[in-house]
């Protein structure tokens, strides 16, 4: 096996990931519980807001993963058990969906329709109780099921070396990313349009996928980058590799403003009632500021930071952007959920700080757990050398 | 050795990509300024073996993209908003979204001209065929499948010796020596050369020849006429159609253009004095109207006043003045009646005036009859 | 199916070919007299081509009454066919820009071919707007110039923005391409010995000296080229998008279309440009160049975006149906089981249902199925934009002006003639240019960069 040079030697994680984890994430709970018990709906709002960010990490590295078996791409292997640890945060999203689904009929106006309400009416099929938690509940097991055989193999070629592992691998991705594409679009709807349910657009699942993409990339960079400066990862990991992930997030972060715009222009432009009440809402008051914001925090800032070619290669630059995106991720998130509770203006206080502080101390908590029991390198990959070799 | 030609440089020939960056390698150690590496593709690695500077061409994109950007949103806002503001489907004037797509194309496209303009023309200064390495043996070369190294006279370590064993020690396996061509150096340009000015007099016969056929014939043949020739009768033109010959047809009996009365007394004035009434209230517009009317047509006789003092110096007989008591006492409809059919030598105002303007032309008389004739409770 | 080894990478290029037989190879078509059968090739294009002529001719001597156009269906296959003409020329920008960036080395014997392919397809595209308008001879209208009636063009429409993308479009390609052939240019007038070939290529090659000082600026600008129309491609099918979604009818303005557009352009240009090449590899003996490897991963590509296509005819069926609005619903039932109901079940068996044909390994490596498969999908957009336009125009939101389109021969003409119009340019470009790049797939040949010698 060519692979036999690679000098890895597992280093274990700094105790201090475990330690911070675990405090962002108690003190996350505790504002949470005290948000659920002081402001139930409005926290189950924020709740949303967490929720759907804990699925763009999760379910998109688990895309970002199988993407690369998929797409053949070597680059990204020697990383990819980021990605992997990343996407076992797939295992916590009932932790966030039941609290949700317990609130179901305080936030979504879908579950009361008015009985002279023919459009809902019309909608009632798709828009009840019922099919709702089935497709919560379908959609998880499917993300679970690939994770876990996507990752298990993965695992076993550490030791077993075996060519055949990543031909089962690309299998299973090659089913997964076309069903990734249904469930993530439907997910989207379900837990973000639905929130105005008489609101359509053809591309919110886009739109939403983009900034999946995104979050996830995000997330992974800023281990890759922390750990990769710390030598975690093999020798020969150098600025191409940067190069390639700063790339993908200045090119996703293209595709989302393209994604966004188109939305946006097309409502604007055509100026159907029916459809423009969504940015209305977003319009008014000071809502404005965070739509405004919108295009500042998630295109202008992060285009002009990763324009550059050495912006991209530049472990610092890359850190910030990457903290940056998740950022704007989340902020984005918030923006298409708030406006539903707090119709005059901005709902921010001590409860929005609960969910963001507990997913961060998830996230790493996750990360470390499986940071004990794995390989941070995938050292059984036939990949892995020319992924160590690459270069533009 | 040839003499009397000027040396240019000295080329060493190689067969391998990895003997080539080793030569340059080895000439940027040796300290060789003003050298090249030619070869049929760009190899990896060589902008680093050879020492070069980052390109700088990512600036040229990026400064004249955004004056692309800044210009063309410029222009769109002065065009749009400020020389022709128009409301479009009830969008402001300025509305930048439906911007962003022309703005985001000539940002594309200014950068990507300008960038391969900058590039092909101020950074490489081509075209450039009377280089002195083309037309050689090394040339050929290159530009297949081997890979050369140039080492030019003009360098300030270069000395034939030292370059031909240079060469020999990084094994070239071919060392050619490259002259400047003699034409290439006393080459001057002819202006007048005739060859020149045929060729500029034929452009121009041609450049006119085109022009004027364009202009002045083309764009009056079908279909390039601006729609002058069109399957439609125009206005009294002839047509076989009809057994009359006329392309226009008659209105139905009893048909009144719009807009139009008809007049009823004819030739019974004095019926129409009493039947007549003046639907025009007394207004300021009206008596406006009159006004303008009255000093239009009436005026050259009557006089602005109406007190009969014409300006037509007795070439036509002075009528009387409209202040005597018979004008002042007719009926409204009764003044109606003459102009619209005219009184001993006045004629008919009736194709000048409408019945409107008519009437309002009445109101104004009535003003002017009553300035002379004043009540007492007009001045209070 | 032999199995693959992870740890090696494929070679692009077949085999081991020395340079200089690569220059042969891939001049051999330029130098070399044309043969009986490219002759016969240009008399099928060049009587199709008349075909256009002879339509156009018709078109503006009695005006555009001559098409099956009217109301409510004012667009129909004039703008069918630009859409998908310009459709044609996104995959060409695909390969050349996006897989560059993408580092997909496997680009490199089809790239130049397929941005030759954008080139003519985007003027194939332009005739259209240009012949729909009526007088293209007074389209100088159509761009913003001071001009004696001091008025302006309406930055509003998307109809102008049409002008500006297509335009744009055009000229960075064309850019783009001349770019990618200077070097061709001079290795072929390194090569020839006929004197007016020789200035010809002197002229067009700049006097280009395979200067490494040059190469590393030359690089640079290809990948801010590459960078910049990766945008422009997906700008302007967004674009060629909003001339619909921008609208109000049912079935036009949808969300999705922008990316929904770029995927059916890319789809169907991959299908043309894979068409194409399969001859053109026969013919020119390219095979160890535009290997069969390359045109497997052209019919992956085909499968993705065949199934983003997919994805979204179903999402916008099913956000009409969510929507709850009459008119929405109405609108795609109608489509489905309407008057075109015919038109959209091709649409949907060509594009995709057959290339979900591509799963099977031995269906993406089989020549003639593919090549099959790859002209329905070509006949399956074309219907896609003939469904998009005309169904939703026929039954807009007024029932009593409702009314089916029938298209005339002339709109039958200009069809057939564009496609004429299409293939002589492009059998002429094989003649007169490297229809691949020399430089590109010399840098490629496994050998042909230095090893690595890591610091």
């Amino acid at each position: 096996m060519s692979n036999s040079s690679i000098e890895y030697i597992k280093k274990e994680l700094s105790p201090k990931v475990r330690t911070v984890g675990s405090a962002l994430f108690v003190a996350g709970l505790i504002v949470v519980v005290l948000g659920y018990v002081t402001d139930p709906v409005r926290s189950a709002y924020n709740n949303i807001v967490g929720l759907t960010f804990l699925i763009s990490v999760g379910v998109g590295s688990l895309f970002l993963f199988a993407l690369e078996y998929v797409a053949g791409a070597v680059w990204s292997t020697p990383f990819r058990r980021v990605t992997e640890f990343l996407a076992a945060n797939i295992y916590l999203i009932p932790l966030l969906a039941i609290p949700l689904l317990l609130n179901v009929n305080s936030i979504f106006h879908w579950t009361h329709p008015e009985p002279a309400d023919k459009t809902m009416l019309n909608k009632a099929p798709y828009l009840n109780v019922t099919f709702f938690v089935i497709r919560v509940v379908l959609f998880w097991l499917i993300w679970l099921c690939f994770y876990f055989f996507i990752s298990r193999n993965s695992v076993k070629q550490d030791t077993s070396h075996d060519q055949s592992l990543t031909k089962l691998n690309i299998k299973l991705s090659t089913i997964f990313v076309p069903l990734f594409a249904i469930t993530i679009s439907f997910a989207a709807i379900d837990w973000l349009m639905s929130l105005s349910p008489k609101w359509f657009s053809t591309i919110f699942g886009v739109y939403y996928f983009s900034g999946t993409v995104l979050a996830a990339l995000a997330a992974g960079t800023i281990f890759i980058v922390l750990l990769n400066e710390k030598g975690y990862f093999v020798k020969g990991l150098s600025g191409d590799h940067y190069y390639s992930l700063g790339a993908l997030l200045f090119a996703f972060t293209n595709f989302w403003a393209y994604i966004a715009f188109s939305q946006y222009l097309l409502i604007w432009y055509a100026n159907l009632p029916e459809e423009t009440t969504w940015f209305i809402v977003r319009w008014q008051g000071s809502w404005k500021i965070i739509s405004i914001g919108l295009v500042f925090v998630h295109f202008l800032i992060p285009y002009f930071g990763l324009l550059s070619q050495p912006s991209k290669m530049n472990p610092k630059r890359l850190l910030w952007m990457s903290g940056w995106i998740l950022f704007a991720h989340y902020y984005d998130l918030y923006w298409m959920t708030m406006p539903n509770f707090g119709k005059d203006g901005i709902v921010l206080g001590w409860i929005e700080l609960g969910f963001p502080l507990l997913i961060a101390g998830l996230i790493m908590l996750v990360f470390d757990f499986k940071a004990k029991s794995q390989n941070l390198v995938p050292i059984g990959d036939p990949k892995l050398k020319r992924g160590i070799d690459f270069r533009l | 050795m040839m003499s009397g030609k000027i040396l240019y440089s000295y080329t060493g020939i190689f067969d391998t990509p990895d003997q080539i960056m080793h030569a340059a390698e080895k000439a940027v150690e040796t300290g060789y300024t003003k050298y090249d590496v030619n070869t049929p593709y760009p190899l990896h690695g060589m902008d680093k073996a050879m020492k070069l500077k980052p390109s700088k061409l990512g600036y040229v994109a990026l400064v004249f993209g955004l004056s692309g950007t800044l210009a063309t949103l410029l222009t769109i806002w002065w065009m749009s908003a400020i020389d022709y503001p128009i409301v479009i489907g009830g969008k402001p004037l300025f509305s930048f979204p439906a911007y962003v797509p022309i703005i985001f194309e000539v940002t594309v496209l200014s950068a990507a001209i300008m960038t391969v303009v900058s590039m092909l023309f101020f950074f490489f200064k081509l075209p450039n065929n009377s280089h002195p390495l083309h037309g050689t043996e090394y040339m050929k070369k290159v530009s297949a499948d081997k890979y050369g190294i140039s080492i030019q006279a003009d360098d300030p370590k270069f000395n034939e010796a030292a370059v031909k064993k240079f060469l020999e020690s990084v094994h070239a396996s071919e060392i050619i020596p490259i002259y400047w061509d003699e034409e290439e150096i006393s080459h001057k340009n002819k202006i007048l050369e005739p060859k020149f000015i045929m060729f500029l007099i034929v452009v121009a016969v041609i450049t006119s020849g085109v022009t004027y056929f364009s202009f002045n014939k083309l764009m009056y043949m079908v279909p390039f006429d601006w729609m002058m020739n069109q399957p439609k009768l125009s206005a009294q033109q002839q047509s076989p159609i009809f057994a009359d010959g006329f392309g226009m047809r008659q209105p139905v009996a009893g048909t009144i253009a719009r807009g139009s009365m008809v007049y009823q007394f004819k030739g019974q004035p004095d019926l129409a004095g009493v039947k007549l009434v003046n639907p025009i209230p007394i207004s300021k517009e009206s008596l406006a109207l009159g006004q303008v009317k009255f000093d239009i047509y009436c005026s050259p006789c009557h006089g602005y006043n109406a007190d009969g003092v014409s300006r037509l110096r007795g070439q036509f007989p002075n009528p009387p003045s409209l202040h005597s008591d018979k004008v002042r006492n007719w009926s409204d409809g009764r003044i109606f009646a003459v102009v619209t059919e005219g009184q001993n030598t006045m004629p008919s105002y009736a194709s000048q005036l409408s019945f409107d303007e008519r009437w309002a032309v009445i109101n104004y008389l009535r003003a002017l009859q009553r300035a002379l004739n004043a009540k007492e409770s007009d001045v209070q | 199916m032999s199995t693959v080894d992870y740890t090696q990478e494929l070679s692009v290029i077949e085999g081991k070919p020395p340079l200089r037989v690569l220059d042969d190879l891939i001049s051999k078509p330029i130098d070399a007299k044309p043969t009986r059968k490219f002759f016969i090739a240009l008399t099928i294009s060049g009587s199709m081509l008349s075909l256009l002529v002879i339509g156009l001719g018709l078109t503006f001597y009695y005006g555009i009454g001559m098409w099956g156009n009217n109301i409510p269906v004012g667009w129909a296959f004039d703008i069918t066919n630009f859409v998908f003409w310009v459709g044609i020329g996104h995959a060409g920008t695909l390969i050349s820009a996006i897989l560059f960036l993408l580092r997909q080395k496997w680009r490199t014997g089809i790239a130049r071919f397929a941005e030759g392919m954008t080139i003519f397809a985007v003027m194939t595209a332009g005739l259209f707007p240009l012949i729909h308008v009526g007088r293209p001879w007074l389209a100088a209208y159509l761009f913003p110039y001071p001009n004696q009636h001091s008025i302006w063009v309406n930055f509003d429409s998307p109809l102008l923005w049409d002008v500006f993308a297509v335009s744009t479009y055009f000229i960075v390609s064309l850019i783009f391409w001349y770019v990618g052939l200077i070097p061709d240019f001079a290795t072929l007038r390194e090569r020839t010995n006929n004197k007016i070939k020789k200035i010809t290529y002197s002229i067009f090659g700049l006097g280009w000296r395979f200067s490494n000082k040059h190469w590393q600026h030359y690089e640079m600008v290809y990948l801010i080229l590459a960078g910049f129309a990766t945008p422009l491609v997906l700008s302007v099918h967004t674009i060629v998008s909003f001339d619909f979604a921008v609208s109000i009818i049912p079935g036009w303005h949808a969300t999705i279309f922008p990316p929904y557009f770029v995927a059916g352009a890319v789809f169907s240009g991959f299908a043309m440009v894979q068409n194409v090449l399969i001859i053109v590899r026969k013919i020119f003996n390219y095979e160890h160049i535009i290997t069969l490897d390359t045109l497997e991963k052209m019919n992956k590509i085909m499968l993705l975006t065949g199934s983003m296509v997919g994805y979204a005819y179903a999402m916008e069926f099913f956000i009409a149906w969510y929507s709850g609005l009459p008119i929405e619903r109405f609108t795609f039932v109608n489509r489905a089981f309407g008057s075109y109901a015919w038109a959209y079940w091709v649409m949907i068996s060509c594009n995709v249902i057959s290339p979900q044909l591509f799963w099977s390994k031995k269906i993406r490596r089989t020549i003639p199925v593919m090549f099959v498969i790859a002209i329905f999908v070509n006949i399956g957009m074309w219907f896609e934009r003939f469904v998009i336009i005309v169904s939703s125009l026929s039954r807009d939101f007024l029932p009593s002006s409702w009314h089916l389109f029938t298209p005339t021969y002339v709109d039958f003409m200009i069809l057939i003639g564009s496609f004429g119009f299409f293939f002589t340019w492009l059998l002429l470009f094989t003649k007169a240019l490297p229809v691949v790049s020399m430089a590109e797939v010399k840098a490629t040949v496994t050998g042909s960069q230095p090893s690595h010698k890591d610091h």
